[in-house]
């Protein structure tokens, strides 16, 4: 019974447990990373066999947690729906929260169908807590987590795992989630939705995993939600200067931020300096523009003509504009090459500078296609046929 | 359809936290009568169903002594289940926040608090793992009831998808320990049938109607000390036959006596013939050198008279042998062991050392051969198939008589004691 879709989850508890579960399926996001909501497995019944369904009352619950997914069983009885459930913390065998620190347990509302998803959040902040409590077996560790606590921007927003990689050689592990206080407001909303999956929440999570106690092996790791992945140019987005050795998290994690901050200011900037571009060569060459992309600004098509020679000049600008060079297409309207494609010749490196303005740039372009199309009409006789 | 486990198995633990004493083992069994009782009322709930366990735990020392002299003691700690009490619902002694209310708890247990070792649970197609409010319960029963090593038996049943199969699996937990926290639960005769012996349990038998019963049917099988009338009359048949046993040994030994008696009457007897003739002989021999000493000797005539003394011998074997007492067929006589310990030159047969009285032997006692036709004659006494190999006297009596044919005079006439053999009287009549 597993990857049980949601709704047939639904279909299968007991009535009067249903509304419990539904927000749990249908709107249950714990912890940082929300993109994975939670699942639910392994329905079964504590009714005798003989009774007629559907009367599930315990399942197992499955919670991304500082990248581990717990799996936790969650023990109702269909006869008594308004009784409190109980708890199986899987292999977490000696994970025991104090119910008074478990508000919606001592409280329980059966009528109340957030109550369990409420009483789940609870205790996966008891469970955050008994991480942290283990931490103090290795001081180092220890003291990167009480550093990063002090820090309020990540303080608050962190995911601990720690335990035993390997029980029989006792070595230690833990794996640091922190959610990075980038702000992605700002992206431009075209970027954000191209994307195929729900976007939810557009978040950064640095993965840190430290394989040992003494901090000597680590391995970062950063997580985009889909569409800031996208918006910054794919998976090369992701790549993360190295955990220095000897170095320690309270400088590191800032250091990803500022990275991150930097290439989303990129993105924006790019955004509306491509914007300005085209708004500078629209006015430049007014009736020349054939078409242009108004929703990115990423491509512009000019029909110019030069001494009764016209030519279409694509222009296509790459996303960190304008550090990045723009990328000028010529072609012909006359001439075809073997293959049958429009003969065109591609100019990626002409008088640039990333510092001029808008209209600068239109004014330059100008003066460059003035040079330039002799050599092109020169170069389209010859090689291209009519 | 019940799930069967076989065997107690000892568990080690490194020390349990909150245990005083050094208990390293654990076993646990459950009457076949409470176990099914809690089952039925487990299977009719309609969710989970919890209650109490009753009984006792008493603590066994076995000291173990190998070669090695280095004695190792253990303490086994056994807990046995006699009967349960369970709830009525769920939640009736603790709240949500799983905390035991000891007011509900006395007015379920009553008087019965002192006897609980122990709680169970039974849920269904759940793992077989503690859950987060069983033991938050089980930390404050352990404290309220004072039991430290309180246990915690989890019943699961299993069902598979199509109800074709149902398991009911159960383990007993000692949760207070940090290590081996899962104890083997036996039933006792219940599973493997080569198990020969029907144990009987410690449980003590409460119920009114059967001292009743027993009280009034007693008399007829105890007596007024309460020992049961078979086994003084048992008892009474042994001490019969004791004393009968003793007076035939008394009979044995005085028959062998006067037997003895009578034997050395007749080696003496022998001795004067054998004297007597010996002393014809000369006598003739004289004569006869005398006469001879005109004509030529002979050497013939001169192994004439060992021969007639080797027949005569000889014959007068075989009538002795089925002289034999019947009352005890092959009893080694004292004779015998005088032999033994005295050199051969031994003259003396009278037995008088008390050590040397008869073992009584059962008639077809293993150890011994079964009365029969016994050897007659010097050939068949040499034939160890009468299992003459079992005591060593018969041995020796064996070896001595392989020699007789071959043995010359002069050996044979050296004294042998009178020695009562199967062989008859092959040795005593040596003497000449």
């Amino acid at each position: 019974m597993n990857n049980m879709s949601p709704e047939v989850a639904l279909h299968r508890i007991s009535p009067e447990l249903r509304p419990l579960l539904c927000s749990v399926v249908r709107n249950g996001r714990v912890g940082l990373d929300s993109t994975n909501c939670l699942r639910v497995t392994d329905l079964k019944t504590g009714c005798t066999s003989l009774t007629p369904g559907p009367c599930c009352d315990r399942f197992k619950l499955h919670i991304p947690y500082a990248g581990e997914t717990l799996k936790w069983d969650i023990i109702f009885n269909a006869r008594y729906p308004e009784l409190p459930p109980d708890f199986i913390f899987g292999e977490d065998a000696e994970f025991l929260p104090e119910p008074s620190e478990l508000p919606h347990l001592v409280q329980w509302d059966a009528g109340d169908p957030e109550c369990l998803l409420q009483l789940v959040k609870e205790l996966i902040q008891q469970y955050h807590q008994y991480q942290c409590q283990r931490l103090r077996e290795s001081s180092r560790l220890l003291f990167e987590y009480d550093s990063l606590l002090e820090d309020p921007n990540y303080g608050r927003n962190m995911e601990i795992y720690a335990g035993r990689k390997n029980s029989w050689t006792g070595e230690f592990s833990a794996r640091f989630l922190l959610k990075l206080p980038v702000d992605f407001s700002n992206i431009p909303v075209y970027l954000l939705k191209d994307t195929a999956l729900d976007p939810g929440e557009d978040v950064a999570l640095l993965s840190v995993s430290f394989e040992d106690a003494e901090a000597t092996q680590v391995f970062p790791k950063l997580y985009l939600s889909p569409s800031i992945e996208h918006a910054l140019g794919g998976s090369s987005a992701l790549h993360i200067p190295a955990f220095p050795s000897g170095g320690c998290l309270i400088d590191y994690v800032p250091q990803v931020c500022q990275l991150l901050t930097n290439k989303v200011q990129y993105v924006i900037q790019g955004y509306h300096k491509r914007r300005e571009y085209i708004a500078a060569f629209l006015s430049h060459f007014g009736m020349g523009v054939v078409e242009y992309d108004a929703e990115g600004f990423t491509k512009l098509t000019l029909l110019l003509m030069w001494k009764d020679f016209c030519f279409l000049v694509h222009v296509d600008l790459p996303l960190y504009f304008p550090r990045d060079q723009p990328t000028l297409t010529f072609q012909s309207v006359y001439h075809f090459t073997n293959s049958g494609q429009l003969y065109s010749q591609v100019q990626k490196s002409y008088p640039y500078s990333p510092r001029w303005d808008g209209n600068e740039m239109a004014k330059r372009a100008k003066a460059y296609f003035k040079s330039f199309i002799p050599q092109f009409q020169e170069g389209a006789f010859a090689n291209g046929k009519l | 359809m019940y799930h069967l486990l076989m065997g107690i198995i000892e568990c080690a633990a490194a020390g349990g936290s909150g245990i005083d004493g050094d208990v390293s083992i654990m076993a646990a069994s459950i009457s076949g009568y409470t176990f099914s009782s809690v089952c039925f009322h487990s299977a009719n709930s309609n969710s989970d169903h919890e209650g109490f366990l009753l009984g006792e735990v008493r603590q066994e020392e076995t000291v173990s002594i190998s070669d090695t002299q280095i004695s190792t003691a253990e303490l086994l700690q056994v807990v046995e289940i006699h009967n349960h009490d369970p709830c009525a619902q769920l939640f009736s002694f603790y709240d949500y926040a799983g905390k035991v209310n000891e007011d509900n708890l006395n007015r379920i247990l009553k008087d019965r608090r002192k006897s609980v070792i122990g709680w169970y649970r039974f849920r269904r197609n759940t793992q077989q793992q503690m859950s987060f409010r069983e033991q938050i319960i089980h930390k404050q029963l352990t404290q309220l009831l004072g039991v430290p090593d309180l246990v915690f038996l989890l019943f699961s049943f299993i069902s598979t998808a199509n109800s074709s199969t149902h398991a009911l699996e159960y383990v007993l937990f000692r949760p207070n320990r940090r290590y081996n926290q899962r104890i083997t639960l036996t039933i006792p005769n219940l599973g493997n049938t080569s198990q020969q012996e029907y144990k009987v349990s410690s449980v003590p038998n409460t119920s009114l109607n059967y001292a009743k019963v027993i009280k009034e049917h007693g008399a007829e099988f105890f007596d007024k000390d309460g020992v049961m009338k078979d086994i003084r009359t048992i008892f009474q048949v042994y001490s019969a036959l004791q004393d009968k046993v003793q007076a035939v040994c008394g009979e044995v030994e005085q028959s062998e006596r006067v037997k003895e008696k009578i034997q050395e009457d007749v080696n003496k007897l022998k001795q004067q013939i054998a004297l007597r003739k010996r002393k014809t002989a000369e006598e003739e021999r004289r004569l006869r050198e005398a006469q001879n000493a005109e004509s030529h000797p002979t050497s013939e005539e001169n192994s004439e008279p060992s021969e007639t003394s080797l027949l005569s011998r000889v014959a007068f074997h075989a009538p002795s042998a089925p002289e034999r007492p019947g009352t005890s067929p092959n009893p080694p006589s004292y004779s015998d062991l005088l032999s033994q310990e005295d050199s051969l030159l031994s003259s003396s047969s009278s037995p008088t050392s008390a050590a040397l009285l008869p073992r009584p032997q059962a008639v077809g006692s293993p150890g011994h051969p079964t009365p029969g036709p016994l050897g007659m004659g010097l050939g068949l006494s040499l034939g160890l198939g009468l299992g003459l190999g079992d005591s060593s006297e018969y041995e020796n009596l064996v070896s001595e008589a392989a020699h007789l044919p071959m043995v010359s005079a002069s050996v044979l006439a050296q004294g042998r004691p009178a020695a009562l053999s199967p062989d008859g009287d092959a040795r005593g009549s040596q003497t000449s």
